[in-house]
């Protein structure tokens, strides 16, 4: 039933969305309906939490402590999105950028996005999370695209061609995964619990190559080394709180959907093939993304590239493997999603302000700006993993994690590339957010909605910051016994 | 025996689309790669009772033989681009890659099926070399239009395979992906419409706004 509402609430509000002609209703529709959603999140992970007996409905649903995690992190994400929204388009008439219509395809759009999300973390065939996959592309392609000008509709264009033919590789993994379980064992449906259950009897060979085309395919999606190139002209070009969306959960649904595989292909081959693999790419992100961080101009470009970083870190905590590197890795989901879409919202504000992306134009951000200053500086210390935030905490994790493992030589390049980012942000950050502010400029409050949108994020990552909150770690205990095989 | 012609039929005919010049004569091959696509299942089909297959079948028709081709040819005949596909590597260059892939996927299928029948293993070769030409003519084609063909392509080849080597995906399953192909060319056609009118061309090498 649970599962039910929280696909119906963002159907309803996308549907409603089209007939509201006022935007502060609008908006405040909009609000009222994440903020249900959310409250259903937080039920559905709490009552997992609990009773740890996954939600099985006629075999279509099937919501685990894996996925109710993931549906926690996106219910959160979208409910800051939809405040955060209240301010940005109504701004956005205001300065004439966009028409009352042109916010009612937006808030449409923004609701089926979420609900494609949703979807991919509920359904139990993987046929259908492959479709919900596709579907998050497509929702959030007129997303990316909003503005209709040159740099919005090349990015939006590369977006749908490069995850178009990622997905379409993972399908191909889909297809042979199906092989391998349908003509060679003769199981005669898609569905992730029933190939588990005869996960030893696959033939290991098929699997590894399949595995390999569902790592690239939703690796494409998720931001992975070398597939990432539409990610920053995706989110530097999207709307901010999109930008914050893809960033914050779209990367994460991709890596659900590489876990529920990668679980099957554990129990069938042993760990060592995904693991090393995961390992790999995961360096490979972190090096890369910190390349393009050191030498960025544009803020949502750099933000864009934080976020290639985390999912690397993600997927190295992932190639750990253990108990201890995989909570690491999805708690690192959640603190990521909340200090990246914080990050993000204040990005967004700043851009508003100075109407430019170029960080060596932005200057005295604290003067023009004083909220968002003051939470982005906060903000990019709890991004780059500085004590006592809560992104130090999954960080130290995976690393201990590493350490205990006995991969020195990964650890140590890992906190090397950590320790670059981290010189980079802080660097880059301090750069706009001290100093004076234009001579012409005059100093400006943020509206309500979305300074409370900042300090909900903050809040969430400061109850992270010491002890992982008792209610989460129930839920991640068993997820992490899903992931590994336990 | 059957399969054999029209498999080989659908290689030919993407040979074909790879070395072609001109958008119109790639749309027309597509076309007829579907149309050959529909064949196949269709044949597949016969003599089962199974109504879930007829109604795939159908769909497939519908979409990929009719609506898509349709919908391009409207694209091209409302930007009025100039005919030329916009090479980057010429035909028989194009055509070498070409016989090169499909011997990839050869060699490939070897490595999957090892040892298993000459026709599953046909079957597979096929499927994966027009799977790998579609990646191609999206890679080395610099209108928007060629690489919505050559995701199509790429498409038509994964349906092969679905249906060829593992007996078709579950029903639903396969009726949501047409829904999802469907809707995703008629968002990238809308965005090549766009493109034309901001930039006044369908170059994709040419965008390159965004860097770094």
């Amino acid at each position: 039933m649970l599962v039910f509402l929280i696909l119906l609430i963002p159907f309803i509000l996308a549907l409603v969305s089209w007939f509201i002609n006022k935007v502060s209703l609008l908006s405040a529709v909009n609000i009222l309906g994440h903020f249900f959603l959310g409250c259903l999140g937080l039920t559905l992970a709490y009552g997992l939490a609990n009773t740890r007996i996954p939600l099985d409905m006629h075999n279509f649903f099937y919501v685990d402590a894996l996925s109710g995690f993931f549906i926690f992190v996106i219910s959160i994400i979208n409910f800051a999105a939809a405040l955060y929204s209240k301010e940005y388009i109504e701004k956005d008439i205001e300065d004439g950028h966009i028409l009352v219509k042109k916010a009612k395809v937006y808030y449409s759009l923004f609701n089926l996005f979420s609900f494609t999300m949703f979807f991919v973390t509920v359904v139990n065939n993987l046929g259908f999370v492959w479709v919900g996959i596709e579907m998050t592309t497509l929702a959030s392609a007129f997303l990316v695209g909003f503005y209709n000008d040159k740099p919005s509709v090349e990015a939006a264009w590369k977006y749908i061609i490069i995850c178009s033919v990622g997905i379409a590789l993972a399908l191909l993994g889909t297809i042979l995964f199906y092989y391998a379980a349908h003509i060679q064992v003769g199981l005669k449906s898609l569905n992730w619990t029933d190939m588990l259950a005869i996960a030893d009897k696959l033939d290991p060979k098929v699997l590894k190559i399949a595995f390999l085309f569902i790592l690239v395919g939703y690796g494409t999606k998720a931001g992975i080394v070398p597939m990432h190139t539409w990610l920053p002209d995706a989110h530097s070009q999207a709307l901010t709180p999109v930008s914050a969306l893809l960033s914050g959960v779209l990367l994460k649904t991709a890596i659900y959907a590489i876990l529920r595989f990668a679980i099957i292909v554990n129990k069938s081959c042993g760990s060592g093939f995904v693991t090393g693999l995961l390992l790999f790419f995961g360096l490979l992100s972190l090096a890369v993304s910190a390349a393009f961080i050191l030498v960025q101009k544009d803020i949502k470009r750099l933000l864009a590239y934080s976020s290639i970083e985390h999912i690397g870190i993600i997927c190295f905590g992932l190639g750990i493997f253990g108990p201890l590197g995989v909570y690491g890795a999805l708690l690192h989901v959640f603190n990521h999603a909340m200090t990246k879409s914080l990050m993000f919202f204040g990005a967004g504000s700043i851009v508003k302000k100075y109407k430019t992306h170029n960080m060596h134009i932005i200057r005295g951000v604290l003067q023009a700006l004083p909220f968002t200053g003051f939470f982005v500086i906060l903000g990019v210390f709890a991004l780059a993993g500085s004590v006592p935030f809560s992104i130090f905490m999954s960080e130290m994790m995976i690393v201990t994690a590493a350490f205990l493992k006995g991969s020195y030589t990964a650890s140590v390049l890992f906190l090397l590339f950590i320790a670059i980012i981290f010189a980079a942000l802080i660097h880059h950050f301090s750069k706009i957010i001290f100093g004076r502010k234009p001579e012409n400029m005059a100093k400006s409050n943020e509206s309500v909605s979305s300074k409370i949108a900042i300090l909900f994020l903050f809040i969430l990552i400061c109850i992270m910051c010491f002890k992982v909150p008792h209610f989460l770690d129930r839920l991640l205990n068993p997820a992490v016994a899903i992931v590994i095989g336990a | 025996m059957y399969p054999g012609i029209l498999l080989f039929t659908i290689l030919i005919v993407t040979f074909a689309m790879a070395t072609a010049k001109r958008i119109t004569a790639l749309i027309s091959a597509f076309r007829l790669q579907s149309f050959f696509l529909f064949l196949v299942t269709f044949y597949m089909s016969l003599g089962s009772q199974n109504v879930e297959l007829y109604v795939v079948c159908a769909m497939l028709f519908l979409l990929k033989v009719i609506l898509v081709p349709v919908f391009l040819r409207s694209i091209v005949r409302k930007i009025k681009i100039e005919e030329g596909l916009g090479l980057l590597v010429n035909p028989l260059l194009s055509l070498l890659i070409a016989l090169f892939l499909t011997y990839l996927a050869y060699k490939f299928s070897g490595l999957i099926l090892g040892s298993k029948s000459s026709t599953l293993s046909s079957n597979f070769v096929v499927s994966l070399a027009v799977t790998m030409l579609g990646v191609f003519m999206m890679a080395c084609r610099m209108k928007a239009i060629s690489q919505i063909i050559g995701l199509l392509v790429m498409e038509n080849g994964l349906f092969l395979l679905a249906a060829t080597v593992s007996e078709g995906m579950p029903f639903f399953v396969e009726i949501a992906i047409f829904f999802d192909v469907f809707v995703c060319v008629v968002i990238l056609g809308i965005f090549v419409y766009r493109i034309n009118r901001l930039f006044t061309h369908i170059d994709v090498n040419k965008l390159s706004e965004l860097k770094g």
